[in-house]
């Protein structure tokens, strides 16, 4: 029998969005990043109480927001509009994204030279004009930022725009009937595309769980970044582990322990 | 056995704060006076000792476990429980912080979690340093020592499920495995 677990990004149309940074799976070394799902409890009781389990849904959709187009762009800010501080293009390091290369000054609101969390937070939003929530920031930024500042230089960012836009393609790609969210179905379809054998209702609680409330099922593009992202790091630690490739893996406690928290945050 | 019952309860410390003295800081926190105190008023509230800002990853962490209906922050009566279970994660953070640094190095995490009931080796320790130590200072800090609990304890909750004859090993299928993990990070 064979057995399939992610295979990455098979040949084809869709370049392998983790592909060029730092070889791939689970590369890149985001920081302690655990949020969503099921609330862990207080540090009391032997078992913790469990609360509410929190879903990702907690940024509102903004008051006015106008679902104009299913696919935001990047900040409220147009290009070329009156907020833009745009360098001249002689300006523009090498390797660095021309557009990307305005975008960093136009987020770099405090003129740092370096992007924040806080700062790129604000530049990036959903196609429901929601901003991007800080789990999938915060990994991008710790996928790029090479010096573990917890900010991106300009040449960090230009790598991040290009994973970025690879990522909004294949979201547009997948997400079949342009509601501007991934759904159940359609992230099925995508993940058995990018080679991932999994079952639909594995697509199906994912989906649930990182729904925006009050609106119907579907996953917006940052969800989808970090489920996709965190998907290949996974696959990679499954497979180390599963040397026969039978699909199945016999862990100990530790190794289980540091199999997630190294590769997965 | 791999693991002892790793949730050990901390030491009751803090008695309950009177309704008044909440309702103030409430009051204070909840910035935009919506009744809520969204992830954002918390993170702004909280110190972590170091004059940097609140890890927003642990804040959402301790939002959406007393956010009861999903609303994305917490009313007043879950604030209550929010301000008891810093309380009480800052009494064992001190206890523990014996030079009063605002971090706790590695040694000193052994000791804490050791007292919660996890048996680790050395390397592990190591290696939760490396992951946690948001300032890379070889060391955590308050709001990274929380996540770094928090992780843990979520991780060990998982396995535990599989690992039904507690043995502290377990096996798993790669799509058992994934839903463990995500179920986490």
């Amino acid at each position: 029998m064979s057995f399939h677990y992610g295979q990455g990004y098979p040949g084809g149309g869709n370049p392998p969005p983790g592909g060029p940074y730092g070889g791939g799976h689970g590369a890149y070394r985001p920081a302690p990043s655990a949020p969503y799902g099921g609330a862990a409890g207080p540090p009391r009781g032997p078992y913790g109480g469990y609360g509410a389990p929190g879903h990702g849904g907690q940024y509102g959709h903004g008051p006015g927001a106008a679902p104009s187009g299913p696919y935001g762009g990047y900040g409220g800010q147009p290009h070329g509009g009156p907020y833009g501080h745009h360098a001249p293009a002689g300006n523009i390091p090498p390797g660095v994204n021309p557009e990307a290369y305005q975008w960093f000054h136009t987020v770099d609101t405090d003129h740092s030279g370096f992007i924040n969390l806080k700062e790129l937070k604000q530049a990036l939003v959903n196609s429901n004009w929601s901003a991007f929530n800080d789990e999938t920031c915060l990994m991008m930024i710790n996928m790029f930022d090479k010096t573990r500042s917890g900010r991106m230089d300009v040449f960090s960012f230009s790598a991040l725009w290009d994973f970025m836009q690879r990522w909004r393609a294949l979201f547009q790609q997948y997400d079949r009937d342009r509601s501007g969210s991934i759904s159940g179905t359609e992230l099925h379809q995508a993940l058995a595309q990018m080679g991932y054998n999994l079952s639909p209702q594995f697509s199906e609680t994912l989906v649930q769980r990182f729904s925006f409330r009050g609106g119907r099922p579907g996953i917006q593009l940052d969800r989808f970044i970090h489920v996709c992202t965190q998907l290949q790091s996974m696959t990679q630690v499954f497979r180390e582990r599963d040397t026969s490739m039978t699909g199945n893996v016999r862990l100990n406690y530790e190794d289980f322990l540091s199999g997630a928290i190294t590769r997965l945050m | 056995m791999a693991y002892h019952s790793p949730y050990r309860a901390p030491p009751q410390i803090s008695a309950p704060p009177d309704q008044g003295f909440l309702w103030n800081i409430f009051q204070r926190v909840d910035k935009d006076r919506s009744g809520v105190i969204s992830d954002s008023e918390l993170q702004q509230a909280l110190s972590n000792g170091t004059w940097t800002p609140f890890n927003p990853v642990t804040v959402r962490s301790i939002i959406s476990m007393f956010d009861r209906e999903n609303k994305g922050g917490v009313n007043f009566n879950e604030f209550a429980g929010v301000w008891k279970y810093i309380t009480d994660w800052q009494n064992i953070f001190r206890t523990y912080d014996r030079d009063n640094s605002g971090f706790i190095d590695k040694n000193e995490l052994k000791q804490a979690l050791t007292g919660f009931g996890y048996r680790l080796s050395d390397q592990f320790y190591s290696t939760l340093i490396e992951k946690f130590d948001r300032q890379r200072k070889g060391q955590v800090a308050f709001d990274d020592f929380i996540q770094c609990c928090i992780v843990l304890q979520r991780l060990t909750d998982v396995f535990r499920r599989y690992d039904t004859d507690q043995d502290g090993w377990i096996q798993v299928s790669y799509e058992q495995y994934l839903s463990m993990v995500f179920n986490i990070v």
